[in-house]
């Protein structure tokens, strides 16, 4: 074993316990800042792999961006966990039931037999004058350019979808509008009347109008 | 002409229209008063026009490969691009008027739906596990706002958010799928995924658990049993516009994702994903019938029907071989149109404040428009398989196909269960013309709506009795793309 | 395709054509383009068969397929036309006889509702007709013979809402059933045996199939020829209302006049002696059969007569009439003289055509009351009418020189001289069915255009006439005491007028030609060793005037002059003795009454027993094997089934994630261990 490799086992040992944590702590802010653990973790382990320009972005949207929002919604909303735990130990022999097995499953695929070193051989370092940030900036705008600009798309729906769906006009609001305050004229703001000294009697019912 | 990028864009000409007149309409809406909104609505019809027009005008019989084999431009993919151009524009005829007195009569909508096609188009042209995936999620994130547009419909928003929670999960799966085939072949272009599969060298046990998840990920899409959940909540809670879109055009799409994925990549599995069809055709088709004479509403009626004919179109992918495929994909035009039609005829029957959703909106039709009960008369016929309708003739092949193949008894089982189908559509037709309506409203279609239903209805007949030039076009566009 | 060909083509076509046209567009067009299209058509058709037939008697015979629908194996399905000098003569008759009631319908059914549809109907009748005369095969036959049955229901039961129309066109269809039967299954003995449905190859073959013999039943051995051509006949009994199977014909009078003239007088009952004739050359080889045929005739030409006589309804009494002269052709055809019964098919046609049109004209001119016991003295009032239906009571009686005695003359001479079993009964019945015939046929006259205007006498219980053409209570049928009978516009004497040309003349024109010279040679065969009776006939004949001179001294014509006579006596010098007679013999006015007792039996024993069959089946089988084991109690199995699954669908978003991950589950745990 060697240095990188008690970094790998201990970040994924981290990482573990913190995706655990995520779907186990009581508290949603917690249960959010494990996650952002988890990515930090996870943006560890991508560095290892040699993949710096991911675990940097990873770090910098999820962690920056992301994460900072999702706490923002999980402490304005009134969660009331109690209620969403409801029925938890009905389902929980049937649910712990099937995903033992589909884990025990999944792990006897996903291990050391299928994916292990020797099945799929070591892989070479890169050299040192390797960029991973050239690399990725050259395969997405060549050999997947139609991906990319399909996942442009993508976002492009989310934002219009997102406005569409939570973008409410009140009818009733009023608002300001400066540019209709800066045209302003003095003919709009004031009206001459001219008004006789002598009050008449009303005719016709027109003096109402007046 | 001698820059690759510029040929690569040439054989994606009808979606770059799509792309960019959705986008046009989005800003053209900016600038559209209450009164031009039908701009909007003009803009996507000449667009949908125009990318029919541009697949037909630049078809060629050969397969092309471009974007570095991502994009594939073969016939298959233009007569499903054709096919699903035409279906949008009769589904944007059918529901303009009822968009229009919900308030979803904007830009976003038909960019959306544009959006969604254009989803579609990616995944009908489909040849990498990338574009397939960016296609679905295109389709699928549009549907989701689709489905919750009408925002102060509480049933919508709770379909939506089903759909989209289900559907992530869905996204998951598949891509958890994608990623292990991806482990097990190191390729991701489906051309050098059978290859490698042909070689024997992958590991097998791998490879299972990615299908697994890639099947699990596809079933749900389309629909089949257990990932049908979502289907008849989602059907019943969208606005009924939505429902026909979400019913109609996208099978078309997954009908080529099942092509692409399953065939094109995974055929050299074959005997193992043909074991899972079989589980999920079965269950399809009997828990979609048996459960569709249990409803009460039309909407859910019509998904679970929708189940049961997923069950059906697996028959034909059952049947390894270009007679399957062709059985298929003719029975999924086949129920793209007589989906549209039932779904046309409700949103006939809806109006203003009223959804006409529950079976008894359609108790007396025949007595308010002899017309539109025979139409709907064709429909529920072509839906059971009474002959000389299309949809009779769609089983025949798909069943035919599979009889073929040596599924003697599941063809019998489907024809039992065929038969205890036929008992919920003919329900239909007792109301229509048996029993009294409950709603005398007047029924007084747009001339383009009525023309339009009219003929969808009358071609449910008409090909029924003629079918062999679709049959012919179907195994054109098989026998030509798939090798 | 040749000239010709493309005009036999389109002699039934055209009809086709105009009742597809009216039939579909009638309500929507013009109420006068319902007969101007269907009479163009009929018309063009008419005019076309005149050329047809004078190419034909040029020595052009045309026998081809003009479509072939479907082949099976060695067996091809054809439309093809045979144009001989048969069924081109039956052309001109249909055609010619179907023109001549087109015109009189637009007078008949002037105020009718269904103006359109009736020219529809009657247009698509020629055709059928049309389809069966000229076929070449068995199929075609066989659709023609359909068609007109399927045609004849509808005008049967035209007045649809009337109950006994409805019942008696229920009846007609039933009973035709029964004769279909088994002519389906003569055909079909034909395709067996002989391996073709085509006539010629029929023909060509059927010889060497003399001597064989069929076990229907085991242990019995039938003759093969004799078992085809009985089943053949069986429904020629059908179509030509032969005894037992006569009772639709008297009810069919239900329907509109002028389509009784058209369908159930001169054209469609033929049908059945049309294709006895056409099928001589497999009934010559059957002696049993022809004997059977002749039996049967026998029978129906003489009690069929009975029944005229106490008929009181004025179209019954002619349409009794026609099944007594059915029975005189089948007779002819018994006794191997196919010419015979065809030439009396042909003066039959154009004498019962007037009688029924000129029976229509008297109901018009009574205002639709049909009862003769409510006329009376209508000579003065419907002159046209009058001489029009004497000329065919006339022919009809078989008065020498016109039409009507050449050829029931000739069939009289045609029984006497025939040898087969039988022979001597039927000779009998058609001389004494002359006296009858004149009896009932004078009766009818006398009490119609002589004698009192009885309609003037004060009666509140007149019968009710069967031919009202609408159910409007308040109409009244029927005379007062003060109207008075009118003529018929010309759209109906014009008819009348040109079908008593031929009732006159065309016995005297086409005796020679028709029963003595060529004109069947090739058509109709006759095995002249075995059955001599025409070559004896032949013998006899001296032309046609020294016939009619000769007549008068013979006994039919002795026989018909005393019926007449009988009847004058009767029903005009002492109206007193026929109730006389009425009472002192009442049984057999019952038996006759009750038309021998041939409805009730067929009402209690074929209708109650296959009602009562079908009853107890469909109570055993029906509702409590297949409704209550099979279809309620699937269904309900699967209404429970359905309903559980429904629970199933909770819409709870975590049960449906749930159901999704337990099925990846069951797919992997399930394909992992493979």
């Amino acid at each position: 074993m060697i240095f990188q490799d008690y970094v790998f086992y201990a970040l994924a040992a981290i990482l573990l316990v913190a995706g655990l944590r995520v779907i186990t702590a009581r508290n949603p802010v917690h249960a959010a800042l494990f996650l952002v653990l988890a990515f930090f973790t996870a943006a560890g382990i991508w560095l290892l792999l040699e993949a710096e320009f991911l675990a940097i972005t990873l770090v910098l949207v999820y962690v920056g961006a992301v994460m900072v929002l999702f706490l923002f919604v999980v402490m304005m909303l009134d969660i009331n966990l109690d209620k969403l735990r409801e029925g938890f130990w009905d389902y929980a022999p049937l649910a712990g039931f099937v995903g033992v097995v589909m884990a025990l499953e999944m792990a006897s695929i996903v291990g050391v037999r299928h994916f292990g070193v020797n099945v799929t051989g070591t892989p070479e370092p890169h050299p040192v004058n390797y960029s991973n940030t050239a690399e990725l900036g050259r395969q997405l705008y060549t050999d997947y350019v139609l991906p990319f600009e399909l996942a442009s798309v993508v976002l492009l729906v989310a934002i219009v979808a997102a406005i569409a769906l939570t973008m409410r006009r009140r009818k009733d609001s009023k608002y300001i509008d400066p540019a209709e305050q800066v045209k302003v004229k003095r003919a709009d703001r004031i009206r001459m009347v001219s008004m006789p000294a002598e009050k008449e009697m009303p005719e016709n019912g027109e003096g109402e109008q007046a | 002409m001698n820059n690759p990028i510029v040929y690569d864009l040439m054989a994606a000409r009808p979606e770059i229209l799509v792309l960019t007149m959705a986008m046009v309409i989005l800003l053209v809406d900016l600038f559209l008063s209450e009164r031009h909104r039908y701009v909007g609505y003009v803009l996507s019809q000449l667009t949908l026009l125009g990318s029919a027009i541009l697949t037909v005008a630049t078809h060629t019989p050969g397969v092309a490969y471009v974007f570095n084999g991502m994009f594939v431009d073969d016939p298959m993919a233009d007569v499903l691009k054709l096919m699903m151009s035409l279906a949008t524009s009769v589904v944007l005829v059918y529901s303009r008027s009822y968009i229009a007195t919900r308030g979803m009569y904007r830009g976003e909508f038909f960019a959306l739906v544009l959006f969604a096609l254009l989803g579609m188009m990616i995944m009908v042209s489909g040849s990498h596990f990338l574009t397939l995936y960016m296609g679905l999620e295109l389709l699928s994130l549009s549907m989701y706002a689709l489905v919750a547009l009408d925002r102060d419909n509480p049933r919508a928003t709770e379909a939506a958010m089903k759909y989209f929670v289900l559907g992530a999960l869905a996204s998951g799966m598949l891509l958890y799928g994608m990623s292990m085939i991806y482990g097990a072949t190191g390729a991701l272009e489906l051309g050098q995924v059978r290859n490698a599969l042909m070689s024997g060298q992958p590991d097998h046990a791998v490879l299972i658990l990615g299908l697994v998840f890639v099947v699990a990920g596809l079933a749900f899409k389309i629909g089949a049993v257990p990932f049908q959940m979502w289907v008849p909540d989602v059907y019943h809670g969208s606005p009924t516009a939505v429902t026909l879109l979400i019913g109609s055009v996208p099978k078309f799409a997954a009908f080529a994702f099942f092509m692409r994925l399953l065939i094109q990549g995974l055929e050299p599995l074959g005997i193992d994903w043909q074991g899972m069809l079989i589980i999920m055709a079965v269950l399809s088709i009997s828990i979609g019938n048996i459960t569709a004479i249990a409803q009460t509403n039309i909407k859910r009626m019509l998904a679970y029907s929708t189940i049961s004919h997923v069950g059906f179109l697996l028959f034909g992918f059952l049947a390894v071989g270009p007679n399957g495929y062709t059985s298929a994909m003719f029975y999924i035009s086949a129920y793209v149109l007589m989906t549209l039609g039932a779904f046309g005829i409700l949103l006939l029957l809806s109006r203003q404040g009223f959804e006409a959703e529950h079976l008894d909106d359609l108790k007396g039709l025949n007595q308010r428009s002899p017309w539109y009960a025979f139409i709907m008369l064709l429909l529920m016929f072509s839906m059971a398989g009474v002959p000389p309708t299309l949809g009779f003739y769609a089983k025949f092949t798909v069943l035919q196909a599979a009889l073929q193949a040596g599924f003697v008894g599941l063809v019998i089982f489907a024809v039992l269960m065929a038969v205890i189908g036929a008992f919920y559509y003919l329900r239909v037709v007792k109301l229509m013309y048996f029993d009294e309506p409950i709603d005398q409203t007047p029924i007084k279609p747009q001339a383009d709506v009525a023309f339009v239903l009219s003929v969808n209805g009358l071609l449910v007949l008409l090909i029924g009795l003629m079918p062999e030039w679709l049959m012919e076009l179907c195994a054109y566009a098989i026998a030509q793309s798939i090798q | 395709m040749t000239y010709m060909q493309k005009i036999y083509l389109l002699i039934p076509l055209l009809p086709l054509l105009a009742a597809v046209v009216v039939g579909l567009f009638g309500r929507k067009l013009p109420r006068f383009t319902a007969h101007l299209f269907t009479i163009t058509g009929v018309g063009a058709s008419f005019a076309l068969s005149v050329l047809v037939f004078q190419d034909v008697l040029a020595g052009h015979i045309y026998n081809g397929a003009v479509y072939t629908w479907l082949t099976s194996g060695h067996t091809s399905f054809e439309v093809g036309f045979l144009i001989d000098p048969l069924s081109a003569m039956m052309m001109v008759v249909v055609t010619f006889v179907s023109l001549m009631v087109h015109i009189y319908t637009i007078g008949y059914m002037h105020e009718d509702p269904g103006y359109s549809r009736f020219f529809s109907y009657i247009s698509l009748f020629t055709f059928s007709m049309l389809m069966l005369v000229m076929s070449n095969n068995f199929m075609q036959l066989f659709f023609g013979w359909e068609a007109v049955g399927l045609v004849s229901y509808l005008l049967i039961g035209f007045w649809y809402t009337r109950p006994t129309a409805i019942y008696a066109n229920l009846k007609a269809f039933l009973v035709n059933r029964v004769g279909d039967f088994g002519f389906l299954l003569g055909i079909g003995m034909v395709l067996f045996f002989f391996g073709s449905l085509d006539y010629q190859a029929v023909f060509s073959v059927a010889p060497q199939f003399a001597d064989m013999n069929v076990e229907i039943v085991p242990g019995h051995s039938w003759s093969l020829l004799t078992v085809v051509c009985l089943l053949l006949f069986v429904g020629a009994m059908g179509k030509s209302a032969q005894v037992p199977l006569h009772v639709w014909l008297p009810d069919s009078m239900e329907g509109p006049t002028p389509i009784s003239a058209l369908i159930h007088a001169a054209t469609m009952v033929t049908a059945g002696i049309f294709m006895v004739a056409r099928m001589s050359p497999l009934y010559e080889l059957s002696t049993t059969a022809l004997s059977t045929v002749m039996v049967i005739g026998a029978i129906t030409a003489l009690f069929m007569g009975f029944l005229g006589i106490i008929q009181n309804d004025i179209k019954r009494v002619v349409a009794y009439s026609t099944l007594s002269q059915l029975g005189y052709m089948t007779v002819a055809l018994g006794a191997s003289a196919y010419s015979v019964a065809i030439f009396h098919l042909m003066t039959h046609a154009f004498f019962k055509a007037l009688l029924f049109l000129a029976a229509g004209s008297v109901i018009m001119g009574m205002h639709h009351d049909q009862d003769i016991r409510n006329m009376g003295g209508l000579r003065k009032y419907m002159p046209i009418t009058w001489l029009t239906s004497l000329i065919g009571s006339l022919a009809l009686i078989g008065t020498p020189f016109l039409s009507g005695f050449y050829s029931k003359d000739s069939i009289i001479e045609a029984a006497q001289m025939s040898h087969i079993p039988g022979s001597g009964f039927a000779y009998f019945a058609v001389l004494a069915g002359v006296f009858v015939t004149a009896f009932y046929s004078f009766r009818m006259y006398f009490l119609v255009f002589h004698g009192k205007s009885r309609w003037m006498e004060a009666k509140d219980d007149h019968g009710h006439g069967h031919d009202d053409h609408d159910h409007d209570d308040a109409h009244h049928h029927g005379l007062g005491p003060h109207d008075k009978p009118h003529e018929s516009p010309w759209v109906v004497t014009l008819p009348l007028i040109a079908l008593a040309i031929p009732s006159l003349v065309i016995g005297y024109l086409a005796i020679e030609p028709m029963l003595f010279g060529h004109f069947f040679s090739n058509v109709i065969f006759v095995d002249a060793e075995a059955h001599p009776t025409m070559h004896e006939l032949a013998h006899h004949f001296h032309g046609a005037a020294a016939m009619g001179l000769h007549a008068f001294t013979s006994l039919p014509f002795l026989l018909a002059a005393s019926g007449v006579a009988l009847s004058w006596f009767f029903y005009m010098k002492r109206p007193d003795i026929p109730a006389a007679i009425r009472q002192r013999f009442e049984l057999v006015y019952r038996i006759l009454d009750n038309k021998y007792g041939f409805d009730a039996f067929n009402e209690k024993f074929f209708a109650g027993g296959s009602r009562l069959i079908g009853s107890k089946l469909w109570q055993i089988g029906d509702v409590t094997i297949i409704d209550g084991l099979f279809v309620n109690g699937t269904a309900r199995l699967i209404g429970r089934v359905s309903a559980i699954i429904r629970h199933l669908q909770s819409g709870l978003i975590y049960h449906y994630a749930f159901a999704m991950i337990i099925g990846v589950f069951v797919l992997l745990t399930f394909f992992m261990k493979k």
